[in-house]
């Protein structure tokens, strides 16, 4: 009777320290995330104008915000060039990303040397980057049409053309994060136990069934991983848009985001720019949930 | 024993961590304050760049005088604009004076952001170039005071211009400027440069265009007019003068026009500074489409304004600062540093016409300049304006598809 008494004193002394342990993280978390968005939530239900606001309350428009989106055709066009950077960056960084730390990964010596600079363009910040590329794309001076136009090839206007501008986005995008992906798997692909390539090569195996057999298995929690990440990250897109495209030309790099500072920020219609935050996270929710249902089994 | 010390330990930190964070009233409060020495803080907020680097070298002679320290922010033009906005939505604005873009005026003044500055005491002199005053009065009581003449003017390289067997005096139409391009792009140059990058500058570049035509973006009350004969009219112009040239951003805009890779663009004075030995120049435009045809006011002002917040801290100071600021002898003293005071008494003086003779041709462009519509709505109309424009330029709209799409949707918007 005492060792039992003993025994559910403990398993509540247990409960009471993890929820003491767990608190201050609900805490943080219901200030920090849940509040704003259910701050967001109810503005993009009402009028709200930051200058608006100043001469009286804003008024609940019910799904006005909404329906306005919905059916502006800037705003369909934009979730479409943002769905169409993220599956197109997202792929191309997990090749080229799995490519590198494979290539790293595979080299006998200078492994550190190579691994450093392979990780430059992501320490970069992305106003350096976006300045970087202006430069070596300028249509004046830059590095990349002086070298087509001592080849003889045809030089574009990188940035203001409509049959170029949305693919430099995404190769400078991919130049610069693919880096991060590299990162992560090649940290997967150290902790493949040795042991399994060697048994692998017993068997006769050659390097295409060694990746797709003893690789790729192993490391797939951090593929999956990367792409979660790199998927949300891609979705954000706004500050590359912003400094090389400002969304033209004729809204064909325009983004959700950039979409939302154009109509929603700049015009400080705090109302119609809650309602697009709110769309675009169910959209994030919705390419997410694959990636999140395999974490969560 | 010690799980409960961790807890209690953990939990403190998370609400001290919270606390911090809604503190900043309290700070800014004292930021605005007088220290201990006696010496009063204040804020100002201006536009990056030369604007702002001419003001900041007049105020250590107002710090010393009045025993004041002044922080200066330097901002882009849409952080600024942002950034005063979100000041008046607090009880106790962060600062105390602040440069202002003639198109936020109306939504400014409706929301009542900025100070009376006539009930402040301040009253714009007489040699100020009346034409820049236009917007900075409401119900006869000054809330703005025009400090950087910035008017659009049109820059062009001068042996291109030559080449085409014209001077940059004898550029006296827009028929004119059309054909240097032409001609500049059958001799394997650029024509025409112009910035595609925003719906902003899009719009910007375009105005001088449209008004030499006769045209405007809203008539007297204030109603789009993006589909008139005018508007179209500019429009196809426009459309067959940019394709002598291309897009370019505005540091390329200048090299292109300075190397003589291209001819011409809309400019600012604050671009480039030209002497008698530069490859470029810059002109007003006379505001005429053709030879002959009426001459309209044609150069678009994009003058930096001064203004003190109404909730201001120091509204007092800030008014002594606004008036040492915009007085006639320390503007002058700003032109040797890029300053382009909107003042006859700078722009007209023959010591600086001397040194830089192109302020003749600022005083004409500020003289006969046109401010952006002063409407509360400007930043949506110009942004869906410019996104119209921007489709018809690349293709994906005609020019009566693109202005008939932007009309319905501006008169969506003012009648909101």
């Amino acid at each position: 009777m005492i060792g039992m008494k003993k025994a559910m004193g403990a398993r509540r002394e247990t409960k009471r320290f993890s929820t003491a342990m767990i608190t201050p993280t609900m805490v943080v978390l219901a200030v920090m995330t849940v509040y704003p968005l259910i701050f967001t939530l109810v503005y993009s239900f009402t009028d709200y104008n930051l200058l608006g606001a100043l001469n009286g309350a804003p008024k609940a428009t019910g799904l006005k915000n909404y329906l306005d989106l919905l059916t502006d055709a800037y705003f369909q066009q934009s979730v479409w060039n943002t769905v169409k950077f993220t599956v197109l960056t997202v792929a191309l960084e997990m090749l080229v990303g799995f490519g590198m730390a494979l290539f790293v990964n595979s080299l006998k010596t200078g492994q550190k040397i190579m691994r450093t600079l392979l990780l430059l363009p992501y320490l970069l910040p992305t106003v350096t980057v976006a300045l970087i590329w202006r430069m070596m794309l300028s249509p004046n001076y830059g590095i990349v049409n002086r070298f087509l136009e001592s080849l003889h090839l045809p030089v574009f206007n990188w940035f203001s053309d409509i049959r170029t501008a949305f693919g430099m986005l995404v190769l400078i995008d991919v130049w610069q994060c693919a880096p991060f992906v590299f990162l992560l798997l090649y940290a997967a692909l150290q902790s493949v136990s040795q042991e399994q390539y060697e048994a692998a090569r017993m068997d006769g195996a050659g390097p295409v069934r060694i990746l797709f057999y003893v690789t790729i298995p192993n490391i797939k929690s951090s593929l999956a991983l990367c792409a979660l990440l790199r998927t949300i990250d891609s979705f954000r897109l706004f500050d590359k848009v912003n400094l090389l495209t400002g969304g033209g030309p004729a809204n064909s790099t325009a983004t959700i985001t950039q979409y939302l500072y154009n109509y929603g920020i700049k015009t400080f219609d705090f109302g119609l720019g809650s309602a697009g935050a709110i769309v675009m996270t169910v959209i994030v929710l919705i390419l997410s949930s694959f990636y999140i249902k395999r974490a969560i089994k | 024993m010690k799980r409960k010390v961790l807890a209690l330990i953990l939990a403190g930190a998370a609400a001290c961590s919270l606390t911090a964070c809604g503190g900043s009233s309290v700070s800014a409060e004292g930021s605005q304050g007088t220290s201990a020495e006696g010496t009063t803080q204040m804020s100002i907020a201006l536009r990056g760049g030369v604007y702002a680097d001419v003001l900041k070298e007049c105020l250590p002679a107002f710090e010393e005088e009045h025993n004041v320290k002044i922080d200066v922010q330097e901002l882009s033009e849409e952080d600024l604009h942002t950034s005063v906005a979100l000041n008046a939505t607090s009880a106790q604005g962060a600062y105390d004076l602040c440069m202002v873009d003639g198109s936020w005026m109306a939504e400014f003044t409706s929301a009542g952001v900025l100070a009376n500055l006539t009930e402040l005491g301040y009253e714009l002199d007489e040699d100020i170039i009346p034409a820049t005053t236009s917007i900075c009065y409401v119900d006869g009581s000054a809330y703005l005071a025009p400090y950087y003449g910035n008017v659009t003017v049109l820059m062009m390289n001068k042996a291109n211009v030559e080449e085409a067997g014209y001077t940059t005096d004898t550029v006296d139409s827009l028929e004119a400027v059309l054909d240097i391009c032409q001609q500049a792009q059958a001799n394997g140059k650029k024509g025409f440069i112009y910035r595609g990058d925003s719906q902003n500058n899009l719009v910007v570049d375009f105005l001088p265009i449209l008004l030499s035509h006769g045209g405007w973006v809203v008539d007297e009350n204030n109603q789009p007019t993006v589909n008139s004969e005018e508007f179209v009219n500019a429009m196809n112009y426009y459309m067959e003068l940019i394709a002598t040239g291309e897009a370019q951003v505005k540091d390329d805009l200048v090299a292109s026009v300075d190397t003589g890779a291209a001819t011409m663009g809309v400019a600012w004075p604050g671009w480039y500074t030209p002497t008698a030995d530069s490859a470029a120049d810059y002109i007003a435009l006379n505001g005429k489409a053709v030879p002959g045809a009426e001459a309209y006011n044609a150069n678009v002002y994009g003058i930096w304004c001064l203004g003190i917040p109404s909730n201001s801290q120091n509204k007092e100071l800030a008014a002594e600062l606004l008036t040492y600021l915009m007085d006639p002898e320390v503007q002058y003293g700003t032109v040797a540093s890029g300053g382009v005071p909107c003042r006859y008494s700078s722009l007209q003086d023959e010591e600086v016409l001397k040194t830089y003779p192109q302020y003749e041709v600022v005083c004409q462009a500020l003289e006969s300049g046109v401010y952006r519509p002063v409407i509360a709505q400007w930043t949506e109309f110009y942004t869906t304006l410019g996104s119209e424009m921007d489709n018809i330029i690349n293709g994906a709209k005609t020019v009566e598809e693109g202005l008939n799409d932007a009309q319905a949707a501006l008169e969506e918007l003012m009648a909101k």
